[in-house]
């Protein structure tokens, strides 16, 4: 089992469609494949058309008086199972926070569920909180979507330095550019130094495109609407490069 | 609570549409998708694969052509692979999982299909408020049986399958689908699963008269042969062959030993009739042997010298191919067939109300006493007589009588308390197999030695005469190991507490 998680310090970046294309994606690899919408909005949940609610809220979710198991919900694609978010998630931090080792817990509630799945993804929400500290420490993967402006510099090198600071080995960090638009210079000025400055950032460019945004129209993963088109292939060649990442 | 049901029947004046109508005035529905397909069920012929509770289905559709194997229980699948043609035996399937799953229980038998169903198969989404689909639909309408509808449950959306199966249940008054599949596509065909067994299953009471109860035993020898007829003939696989020979050496054997029960000159007939059965199909089974050890034949030699043995492999496979030509010409020979037929008829005639034979009258039990504990006594007395200067032709009588002594007990096994009889049938297989080694060993020896000579017209490398001389000898040392454990073997065969069930069991009127 590994663990992916969608992550930045910032909103509005695309953790969200990445979380859910590449789980679709992964799915249809024949792999099995769960996604945790950890994001109180539930925008994942929104996605596949999944009430974003769960018996006992959080608070007994991270006290492990619900297996994980039986919050799980079945996409309406093969191999996808999804647990949903709930409003009660923006109190994660202190809930987590009442816990002994509060950062090792979701680590240990997904533990039962490695036989289960091939792939979890963590579609996580924006900030740094004890939440992010605890999804560090269960992801293999740290996957961070960075639009191509002068702040998304600033995030990526926030990011690293957190997980210098908090020795975070095990966690592979990969950023790669999201929601770019080529036809803007200072996007295109900003990819070409960041890609020099930072050379584990991916190839893969996720562009701005109007299919990314119907997917809230149509309420399904790229995959699910589209055959053919430039961001569905972007985000095939972008799980292709984590995939030789992981191996 | 209760089990949510989740495979039904629709009954005949229920369609697919109606169903569909009547659904959608309670559910959100969608039509997913539709899709024809054509299912093979295969098996081997005595259902190796059923027996160890294993499906296996052949599905062709426009998407897929996939053979699975699943669970006969629960219809999970345990590996599929995705093929054009289904292959004879195991061995020759690509996927590693599908291959060693097949070879560990078909071994050497083929993969013969049983039935096959036309299906068209609609799957509808059961859709709540958000479009969301929380549960699935799947009806399979089947060329002359009845649809089929199956829910399929999605994981976190429990409800939505109750609710569907109830409604199935209670608005549509549709009933849960008792048979299975297999089981009707069978029936459609007039079969049965398990309907062929090599295993002898005779049932009999203690005091049917002995006449009434030989013939029962020889007409279930003769459905044994009828069935594997075809198999032979077509050279299947070797099992056919094998197993009619041993319905023919069971009714030689129970001719020859149930004596004074049927009239002299019908056994006398049908004495010479079965040795002349036994002896037009010797030579294919023999061949089929040597093919059949060939792995191991190899497997014994040294690994630089395995292969020089292969045209060894081709000569047989050569001879073997024209003794099943000649076998084919003689079970469809006139002889054959209606001195079969002949038997047949003689079987299912009454029998004489005062037939003058001393022991035609007797109760089955009473003869089966008598001949089981006769044998038994004989076996142990010639086996005794055996020592270490002993000639292989003793060994061979002590062999042959084990036989007609096992045979004895397996016709008449259902007389006995079934645990004590299956514990002395079984210690008798344990002596018989030292014995039966020691004489195949012998006889393979001989055989190779002959084929040597055969194949030294033919341009034969120096290096395969080598490997079977080698070969000869492995089997010389394996004759000589069998020899040596057999005074440990008898041993146990003969040990005082099978003693005490022998004469518990038969010496009544012994």
């Amino acid at each position: 089992m590994t663990v992916i998680a969608a992550y930045n310090i910032k909103g509005g970046v695309g953790k969200t469609s990445t979380a859910v294309n590449l789980a679709h994606l992964a799915s249809q690899k024949g792999y099995k494949t769960l996604l945790w919408d950890l994001d109180p909005q539930g925008a994942s949940s929104y996605y596949f058309r999944i009430k974003p609610k769960i018996k006992g809220g959080g608070k007994q979710l991270i006290a492990g008086e619900r297996e994980l198991d039986d919050l799980i919900k079945g996409t309406d694609f093969d191999n996808l199972d999804m647990l949903p978010a709930d409003f009660s998630f923006r109190n994660l931090d202190l809930v987590l926070d009442a816990r002994k080792k509060p950062t090792q817990r979701l680590q240990k509630l997904l533990k039962p569920l490695k036989k289960e799945y091939d792939y979890i993804f963590l579609d996580c929400p924006p900030n740094i909180s004890l939440l992010s500290e605890a999804v560090f420490e269960a992801a293999d993967v740290l996957l961070s979507p960075i639009i191509p402006t002068t702040l998304s510099l600033r995030t990526l090198q926030q990011l690293k330095r957190f997980i210098k600071d908090n020795k975070l080995q095990n966690l592979k960090l990969l950023p790669f550019f999201s929601m770019a638009d080529r036809r803007k210079k200072m996007h295109r000025d900003i990819m070409a130094d960041l890609t020099e400055e930072h050379p584990e950032l991916l190839e893969t460019v996720i562009p701005y495109a109007s299919d990314i945004e119907r997917m809230g129209l149509e309420r399904k993963p790229l995959g699910g609407f589209v055959t053919r088109s430039r961001s569905i292939e972007a985000y095939r060649g972008l799980w292709t490069e984590i995939e030789s990442a992981l191996f | 609570m209760s089990e949510t049901k989740l495979h039904f029947q629709l009954p005949e004046n229920l369609n697919t549409e109606k169903l569909i109508a009547v659904l959608g005035e309670h559910l959100s529905l969608q039509a997913a998708s539709r899709e024809s397909s054509l299912k093979k069920f295969y098996d081997s012929f005595d259902w190796r694969l059923f027996c160890a509770g294993v499906l296996c289905e052949f599905v062709q559709s426009k998407s897929a052509c996939e053979l699975r194997l699943l669970n006969l229980q629960n219809g999970q699948i345990l590996a599929s692979e995705n093929l054009h043609e289904v292959p004879l035996f195991a061995d020759q399937f690509r996927d590693e999982a599908v291959r060693s799953k097949l070879a560990s229980l078909l071994e050497m038998r083929a993969l013969m299909p049983l039935a096959s169903l036309k299906c068209q198969a609609l799957h509808i989404n059961v859709l709540d408020k958000e479009q969301k689909t929380t549960v699935r639909l799947l009806v399979k309408n089947y060329e002359t049986l009845p649809a089929q509808v199956h829910i399929q449950a999605i994981r976190g959306y429990g409800k939505a399958a109750k609710r569907l199966s109830r409604l199935l249940e209670k608005e549509l008054a549709l009933k849960v689908v008792k048979k299975s599949l297999l089981e009707c596509a069978l029936e459609r065909e007039g079969r049965q699963s398990n309907d062929y067994s090599s295993k002898l299953n005779i049932r009999l009471e203690p005091t049917t008269r002995a006449d009434i109860a030989c013939k029962y035993i020889y007409i279930t020898m003769l459905r044994i042969i009828r069935a594997n007829e075809a198999g032979t003939i077509g050279d299947v696989d070797s099992e056919f062959l094998h197993d009619l020979r041993v319905a023919i050496r069971r009714t030689r054997s129970g001719l020859s030993q149930l004596k004074n029960i049927l009239p002299l000159q019908v056994t006398a007939r049908y004495k010479a009739f079965f040795a002349w059965l036994g002896q037009i199909t010797g030579a294919a089974r023999d061949l089929d042997v040597y093919l059949l050890n060939f792995r191991d034949y190899k497997a014994s030699l040294p690994v630089d010298m395995q292969n020089s043995l292969n045209p060894l492999y081709d000569f047989i496979q050569r001879k073997q191919i024209k003794a099943y030509q000649d076998l084919k010409a003689k079970l469809e020979s006139s002889d054959y067939l209606s001195g079969l037929q002949a038997w047949q008829e003689y079987l299912n005639q009454s029998v004489a109300v005062n037939p003058p034979e001393s022991e035609a009258l007797q109760a089955i039990k009473q003869v089966a006493d008598k001949r089981i504990f006769k044998v038994y006594h004989r076996v142990l007395k010639q086996a005794g007589a055996i020592t270490e200067s002993s000639p292989a032709e003793a060994l061979h009588v002590v062999r042959k009588n084990c036989k007609k002594l096992r045979y004895l007990m397996e016709f008449f096994q259902s007389l006995y308390p079934e645990k004590e009889i299956s514990g002395l049938i079984k210690a008798l297989k344990h002596f018989q197999n030292i014995l039966g080694n020691y004489q195949d060993y012998e006889v393979q020896e001989q055989t190779l030695k002959k084929f040597a000579v055969e194949m030294a017209e033919e341009q034969i490398s120096v290096e395969t005469f080598i490997s079977m001389g080698v070969l000869v000898q492995n089997l010389q040392l394996k004759r000589e190991q069998m020899r040596q454990n057999f005074a440990g073997s008898f041993a146990q065969f003969k040990q005082p507490a099978n003693e005490a069930v022998f004469n518990a069991l038969f010496a009544s009127t012994g």
